[in-house]
């Protein structure tokens, strides 16, 4: 179980998180609803290491690991696909995984598994990572969290920008991830399908959790309220 | 429809009080302080005198040199070759002319401005670290040119010729006067620019330049302006040093030292303040009289010293004495900003 | 002509060690987007230690590096990790002083441990002799110097072409904050990123010293050196650092031949005039 208790996050002066309690488990699919400036960025990079918080705020498995660096955090199998997909654009697709590979977890996604769920990917491989259209480049950057094998898998704006097949494409990897096992927090603009993609929902609004629920019981409504704050 | 939530900052960073700062005190005590020290030819004695010079004119090097790091954003290694193009023009002119030197001295931060003018052609082109390096190499062409020159005496440099007509309390006086005006008109000029529109356009490239440039900020000629103006400065400064020498070379004049002792001045002082040079060039000159009998070692332990400031106290002394004390005499207080790179590193943990 | 084209391929032979100079510099300020003003310093440190372990060991020059290359990377290793980690990737000043500062620490302990005086090294067999094509003649040693330069140019393209340090190297040119995502431990790499860079410098320093009288004050100029070559190469390529180099040399020989002490004047005038008419440099890949 991945969870946060209490998690404060600032910039400097500023104050992002507000007493954020989340939590994942083990194969759950786990949505993160709110608009811009919400806070969802600052809660996944909290929870990596790439913003200080806390040794306390942050909890995986029963042990205390708030703060502690991004390169620890991929060592104990919390893996962030930051926003924006942030591939090397000197590193062709296949070096952006060999990357990932070398420095994450073994397991059971290889980048050879990769490939052959991903079958498009595989003529792709020597080809500058960003020159590959957008979805393609998302599915390069979940693939390179996927092969450091994490136990859970924070995904930023999976969606965004992306074609409706793309998107298919995006969200069967994820299913496939969680079906081996990994516990997934996503980030997904359109509500709708946030919430039928997940296990249960958070939403956030200026830096507190406004709602949270199973997501196949969840009020449109409510989550519309929470969601704008109207 | 709820309240718009505002940004929730936790604290001020003054600690909510506002800095101490002069009031109607501080044009008194500067102009007592100015006077006291216009007196000094009568009551002291020609080795002070020729301290005070090398304080007054290195305070004006270190100052210039802080405005365009601190406030423009531009680190200038190669600052030290105004100080040759302000003294070689000094002395070229005067020896030439048969002029007296007091007079040619505008001239001589003229040919500096001038010089700083051209110079910026192909050091615009740059920034940051290699603008630093850029500037080191144009120092390096102006020692070379000058090293090579013989008509301006080549290696063994030239006297000034004109200055003999003067005995020597009336020179040793003028050449006094001359580097208290550079001291203190640097100081004046640089708190009248800051406080001008020139400083803060300067300040809002440095905080953002997309953002000042979106806002119709000239960054450009706004960095030109105090690159010109810093030139001035050091030229001026550069000429008056070497009117108390007497004679100039190009090894001395166009000296990587000149910007070293700037650099160990401001940084020990405070970068990025107008305060700090003046406590620099204190700090700096009571290390030297207690500490060049021991040559290298000596420089050895400022460079220490400097490297350990930029360190652990990256704003200098100022900043430690500004924060303890809360105190902003002159109103032109900013601070360096801490993350150019724009990656939100690791920020501070919240406020407990 | 004998005497331009001998020029010339005696500026191409030294324009090679000035590019050695500038790999190193390449390689940090690519991956760290660092310039380490103490740069040239420690070139001069490496010849100062290859004097050194000559005197003690009784060896050749060539035979003290190895001694003096993994002294150098240890010594990369410690700044970086105990030092410079310190101000990477915040403001551009803290960097800039800091090394600056350092580039003097340096030169006065180099004073004070060895004297200003100027010293060479005994080159043995290999100084002054050279070999006849046509009517040039072309020296062992600037040879030799240029071959060892150009094959660590290829030594390192391949390190950063096939290697996993090599790609981590790229990956962290191109996005620091996302190369930390995937397992780049900052500290530790730039460590050893540093420490290779120290490596190509005493390779550097021991054929510099082998040519070239030093002293404790010369490392500003073979900074000046490495600059131009990496500037004029175009910032991010490093096979541009190698052109660059080339350039500086055969700029400071010719100039030379002008007028005799004029050769760093114009190889300063050449670079200047080049970043007017390029002012990304030839080759270049990475905004600045």
């Amino acid at each position: 179980m991945l969870r946060t208790e209490g998690l404060r996050a600032c910039y400097g002066l500023f104050q992002a998180l507000f007493d954020v309690n989340i939590r994942v488990g083990p194969s759950e699919m786990v949505a993160l609803i709110g608009s811009n400036g919400a806070g969802k960025s600052t809660l996944f990079r909290s929870i990596v290491g790439s913003v200080r918080v806390s040794p306390q705020s942050v909890w995986l498995d029963d042990v205390a690991v708030g703060g502690d660096s991004e390169r620890r955090q991929l060592d104990r199998g919390v893996v962030l696909v930051p926003e924006g997909r942030r591939l090397f654009p000197s590193l062709s697709v296949l070096e952006n995984l060999q990357l990932a590979a070398r420095n994450g977890r073994r397991g059971q996604w290889t980048i050879e598994r990769l490939f052959d769920e991903l079958s498009v990917l595989r003529p792709l491989g020597k080809r500058p990572a960003t020159s590959l259209s957008g979805g393609q480049q998302q599915l390069v950057a979940i693939g390179r969290a996927l092969v450091a094998n994490p136990s859970y898998l924070l995904c930023d704006e999976v969606s965004l920008g992306l074609s409706p097949l793309a998107v298919t494409d995006v969200y069967g990897l994820l299913r496939k991830a969680s079906a081996g096992g990994t516990g997934i927090v996503l980030v997904e603009q359109t509500v709708n399908r946030a919430l039928s993609e997940s296990d249960r929902f958070y939403c956030l609004q200026k830096g507190r959790v406004m709602l949270e629920g199973e997501s196949a019981a969840a009020d449109r409504a409510k989550v519309a309220e929470a969601y704008f704050g109207v | 429809m709820s309240e718009p939530a505002v940004l929730s900052v936790q604290r001020n960073d003054d600690g909510g009080a506002r800095p101490w700062r002069f009031a109607g005190g501080l044009p008194i005590a500067l102009v007592l302080v100015v006077v006291v020290l216009a007196l000094l030819p009568w009551y002291a004695d020609f080795a002070t005198e020729r301290l005070l010079v090398e304080v007054f004119t290195l305070f004006a090097i270190a100052f210039a040199w802080n405005l365009l790091a601190g406030y423009g954003g531009m680190v200038a290694i190669g600052q030290y070759a105004f100080v040759g193009i302000g003294s070689y023009s000094l002395f070229a002119i005067s020896d030439a002319f048969h002029l007296n030197p007091w007079l040619v001295l505008p001239i001589a931060t003229l040919c500096t401005a001038t010089a700083a003018l051209i110079f910026a052609g192909p050091m615009f082109r740059l920034s940051g670290a290699y603008f630093a390096v850029g500037t080191w190499v144009l120092a390096e062409m102006t020692r070379i040119a000058a090293l090579n020159t013989g008509w301006l005496g080549a290696g063994a440099g030239m006297p000034l010729e004109m200055i003999g007509e003067f005995d020597r309390w009336s020179r040793n006086a003028y050449v006094y006067w001359a580097a208290l005006v550079v001291g203190v008109g640097s100081f004046a000029i640089g708190a009248v620019v800051l406080r001008s529109r020139l400083g803060l356009a300067l300040m809002s490239v440095r905080d953002s330049e997309a953002a000042a440039l979106a806002c119709g900020v000239p960054a450009t000629r706004a960095r030109l302006s105090l690159w010109v103006i810093a030139a001035a400065i050091t030229g001026t400064a550069g000429a008056v040093s070497y009117m108390s020498t007497l004679q100039v070379t190009p090894d001395a004049s166009f000296s990587l030292n000149w910007t070293a002792s700037a650099i160990f001045i401001v940084v020990l002082g405070g970068i990025g303040t107008i305060e700090g040079p003046v406590i620099g060039t204190a700090v700096y000159f009571a290390l030297r009289e207690t500490f060049a009998d021991f040559g290298a070692w000596y420089f050895i332990g400022l460079g220490s010293l400097a490297v350990a400031t930029m360190i652990v106290a990256p704003g200098g002394a100022w900043s430690l004495l500004a924060r303890y004390a809360n105190i902003d005499p002159f109103g032109i207080r900013r601070r360096m900003p801490d993350d150019a790179s724009g990656n939100h590193r690791r920020s501070d943990d919240c406020p407990a | 002509m004998a005497i331009a084209c001998e020029t010339l391929i005696d500026g191409l032979l030294l324009g090679a060690l000035y590019a050695l100079f500038g790999l190193g510099l390449s390689i940090s300020l690519g991956v760290m987007r660092m310039i380490n003003i103490a740069h040239g310093d420690f070139i001069v440190v490496g010849a100062y230690l290859t004097s050194l372990t000559m005197q003690l060991a009784g060896v050749q020059p060539l035979a003290s590096l190895i001694v003096v290359v993994p002294a150098m990377f240890i010594l990369g290793w410690l700044l970086q990790r105990l030092l410079l980690n310190r101000v990477v990737g915040g403001s551009m000043f803290a960097p800039l002083l800091v090394t600056f500062g350092l580039s003097v620490i340096i030169q006065n302990l180099l004073q004070e441990t060895f004297t200003a005086d100027t010293r060479s090294l005994q080159a043995g067999d290999i100084a002054g002799r050279g070999f006849e094509v046509g009517s040039i003649s072309i020296g062992i040693l600037p040879l030799l110097s240029a071959s060892v330069a150009v094959l660590l140019f290829a030594l390192t393209h391949l390190l950063v072409a096939r290697t996993h340090f090599g790609r981590q190297s790229r990956a962290v040119a191109d996005d620091p904050a996302t190369a930390r995502l995937i397992g780049v431990d900052d500290k530790n790499f730039f460590a050893v990123v540093t420490g290779f860079v120290f490596a190509v410098i005493a390779i550097a320093s021991v054929l510099y010293a082998m040519r070239t009288p030093f002293s404790p004050s010369a490392g500003p100029e073979r900074l000046l050196y490495s600059f131009e070559a990496v500037v004029l190469g175009g910032l991010g390529s490093l096979w541009g650092t190698l052109v660059g180099g080339l350039v500086i040399g055969v700029a400071q020989l010719f100039g030379a031949r002008i007028s005799s002490g004029l050769g760093p004047f114009f190889g300063h005038l050449i670079f200047l005039l080049l970043l007017l008419a390029r002012p990304n440099g030839f080759f270049n890949r990475q905004a600045r």
